[in-house]
């Protein structure tokens, strides 16, 4: 009873969520289609969200995988720059994603390093410095 | 009559006055009559007359009559008549042609009768196919009742009446399947099926490919198969803790010694090439660790760490070692090798397969193996003596080289193999070592005229890089050989190692390129292979176009497949492709899911041996604990 429960539960949950992704492709498709002056019937728009939905539970249990791989308990970025190999263009864009987005941190980091340690004009200092991306990781 | 009761052993018997009684012209002017009226009437009063006058036939069931309808009347439908005479109880209005029908049907109904006393057989007529059941059984449940037959008769009248239909209607499609029934042995290709089983089979095909050549070549059956992937691994372990070798070949020695009981072992090696060998290749690669490391200080040594390796081992543990480090090296080698014999088969294979090399060698310059074997035995003498703590292994090892070296040069492998046992000879060998490498120079020419070209001008590229190395020590160059030999169906794996920041891989590749720059040429798989597994599974006509892309395909795949092994080892900190990668690929390819586990497809692709080796190991998900 609690067991069919828990999984009607889930059932729901993951109707809401289809249902959510439903409508963002919808969004989605909505803004190419006035981009490129194209129609997107219903099916389409539908199957798309379907096949995303789907895929979006190949990558969660890809992910899992791989950080199951490197006998981690996360799933980090590394996982995910694994995940997009498949995609050459794609690997890129994200270990592009990901540098910046490590930079940016590291950037805070020093910011608060440096408000802890210094005045807050050195802070100010260092943002104005440019970030510098640092190089892919291996693209093996 | 007899027929009659035979067909309904259920039913009453048909006595035959019954059917006197229905062929009088009397009754079957009643029952026409009776039909008639019913049939215009539609009233019951009909199926009265029609009762009196079928009840008096005791097998003048529906069941009965519709049989014979059947087996006599194939142009009228029993049914339409049935259905008329059936339904006029509920309120069915007959339509005219049915009526018509009916009477007709009717009229013919004792005729029928007695007919049917006459006949015995069940004659099916495909008319009868069109026979609707379901209107039959309605028919012949407005039947029953009106007949007054018991409740159990109505059922056993419907139940007699479907499978009389059933029956009628079966033979028909039993005798249509019986046209149908071809064999088509058509399967559709299953693409992931393919792959995988191209995979294996390629290095199965592959190893037994050298096998072949090596056998022809007067060298016994064991081919030191080297996936580039082994190569690879085998160079990445360069730097691994020297013991490990030693352990490894200790713990590799009992797996290699199992395997090496059947033939099959070279084909399940291949198919486990990935797998198994990945295990193997990690304790060989500790112990090509060791050799590698006291020779990794020379870029020529680097092909004479393997054949060091497996030679080095030979002399420090003797009988044991020399199987384990032939086997280590080559566990796929070893299993071909072990097939034909123990422990000195291998180094039978090695000394082969250093033949092999070496004939591919002398094709490139004997000089080079000269100038190369000088220095590397030099080398190799300095390097074992330098770090390595097995003292004895390295003077061994030079020794067990030249050993090697010698027995590819030419002399018989059992020489070879007699060398091998004894730790003695290799010493003396060690001594004789410029001796040796002339002899095996020579050997090398001679074996290299010997043998017949292989198919991959590759491979003999990559040897004779090989050997161009490390000419000191054919045994390196046999040990390496295989490697070669076997990096053409593995390009791809060869062409991994390169990419990564490994040392161990960095040093043999600029020498690789630099010592046979002449020949570079990536490996690749053998055409005569594709086009065997392919053709295999194909079962229909090739054009010679299709092998072709078939190849590129192929070499593509596996490029792909090496480059992801390689990222999934990175990712969990490891330098060497394990087992875990490879089943983490498979699961990414799909061909293993939650449905289907890997043990499963070991099951179905691999022969029994590797089966025993992995599927434990599958099983155990990821925790691979060697036995010690």
């Amino acid at each position: 009873g609690s067991e069919a429960a828990g999984g009607e539960q889930r059932e729901l949950l993951i109707q809401r969520l289809r249902a959510a992704v439903h409508y963002t492709t919808g969004a989605l498709a909505q803004d190419v289609a006035e981009d490129k002056g194209v129609l997107f019937s219903k099916q389409t728009v539908a199957a798309i969200s379907e096949i995303t939905f789907r895929q979006a539970e190949n990558f969660a249990r890809d992910l899992e995988m791989f950080a199951r791989h490197a006998k981690r308990s996360t799933i980090t970025s590394e996982d995910v720059k694994l995940l997009a190999r498949r995609s050459n263009s794609l690997l890129k864009y994200i270990t592009q994603k990901s540098d910046e987005l490590a930079s940016s941190n590291m950037e805070q980091k020093e910011k608060k390093k440096k408000k802890s340690s210094a005045a807050k004009g050195r802070k100010t200092e260092e943002n104005e410095t440019p970030v510098t991306e640092s190089e892919d990781s291996n693209m093996a | 009559m007899d027929g009659r009761v035979g067909l309904r052993a259920s039913r009453r018997a048909a006595p035959t006055p019954r059917v006197a009684v229905r062929s009088s012209p009397r009754h079957r002017a009643r029952s026409g009559s009776g039909l008639g009226k019913e049939n215009k009437a539609g009233s019951s009063t009909p199926l009265r007359h029609r009762p009196n006058a079928f009840s008096e036939l005791d097998n003048a069931t529906p069941r009965v009559m519709l049989r014979r309808i059947i087996q006599n009347q194939p142009q009228v439908s029993p049914l339409a008549l049935q259905t008329v005479q059936l339904e006029e109880t509920e309120d069915a209005q007959p339509e005219p042609p049915s009526q018509r029908t009916s009477s007709t049907v009717e009229l013919q109904l004792p005729d029928l009768v007695p007919e049917d006393a006459s006949v015995t057989t069940f004659r099916m007529t495909r008319k009868r196919k069109k026979l609707s059941i379901s209107e039959f059984e309605r028919a012949a449940d407005k039947r029953l009742p009106q007949n007054q037959a018991h409740s159990t008769l109505d059922s056993t009248l419907v139940r007699s009446l479907r499978m009389s239909v059933g029956s009628v209607m079966a033979p028909d499609t039993v005798e249509k399947r019986g046209l149908l029934r071809r064999p088509q042995n058509h399967k559709a290709i299953d693409i992931a099926a393919f792959e995988g089983g191209v995979e294996q089979n390629m290095l199965q095909i592959k190893a037994q490919d050298y096998l072949v050549d090596l056998q022809t070549s007067s060298m016994t059956g064991t081919t030191t198969i080297r996936t580039d992937a082994e190569v690879v691994l085998n160079n990445t372990e360069l730097f691994v803790e020297p013991q490990l070798g030693e352990q490894n070949l200790l713990a590799v020695e009992p797996q290699l010694s199992d395997s090496k009981t059947s033939a099959q072992r070279s084909n399940t090696s291949y198919p486990a090439h990935e797998k198994a060998r990945l295990e193997g290749l990690v304790s060989r690669v500790s112990t090509d660790e060791r050799r590698t490391l006291r020779f990794s200080e020379k870029d020529l040594i680097t092909d004479h760490e393997h054949v060091d390796g497996i030679t080095q081992k030979t002399p420090a543990k003797q009988g044991e070692e020399e199987q384990d480090h032939s086997q280590q090296n080559d566990p796929m080698e070893q299993f071909s090798e072990s097939e034909e014999m123990a422990g000195t088969t291998q180094h039978h294979a090695d000394a082969e397969y250093s033949e092999h090399s070496e004939k591919k060698l002398s094709r490139k310059a004997v000089s080079q193996l000269t100038a190369a074997q000088d220095a590397g035995v030099e080398m190799e003498m300095t390097p074992s003596e330098g770090g390595v703590a097995e003292g004895t292994e390295h003077q061994d090892s030079p020794k067990a080289e030249l050993q090697m070296a010698g027995s590819p040069g030419g002399h018989s492998p059992a020489s070879y193999s007699l060398e091998k046992p004894g730790a003695k000879p290799l010493k003396e060998a060690v001594e004789q070592t410029g001796e040796i490498e002339r002899g095996t120079i020579t050997g090398v020419l001679d074996a290299a005229e010997e043998e017949a070209t292989d198919d991959e001008s590759d491979i003999e590229d990559h040897e004779s890089e090989e050997i161009s190395m490390k000419t000191p020590m054919f045994v390196h160059a046999a040990a390496y050989r295989p490697q070669p030999v076997l990096s053409p169906p593995h390009p791809v794996k060869s062409a991994s190692p390169e990419l990564p920041p490994q040392p161990v891989r960095a040093k043999p590749v600029p020498k690789s390129s630099g010592a046979a720059q002449r020949k570079t040429r990536e490996p690749e798989i053998a055409s005569s292979l594709i086009k065997q597994i392919f053709s295999h599974y194909v079962k229909t006509p090739v054009t010679r176009d299709a092998y072709k892309i078939v190849e590129k395909c192929s070499e593509r795949y596996f490029k792909q497949i090496s480059s992801d092994l390689e990222a999934y080892s990175q990712h969990a900190g490891r330098k060497t492709v394990e087992m875990a990668d490879v089943e983490l690929l498979m699961r990414r390819q799909g061909l293993v899911t939650d449905k289907m586990p890997l043990h499963v497809l070991v099951e179905r692709h691999l022969p029994l041996e590797y089966r025993k080796l992995l599927i434990p190991i599958a099983v155990s998900g990821n925790k691979v604990i060697p036995c010690k």
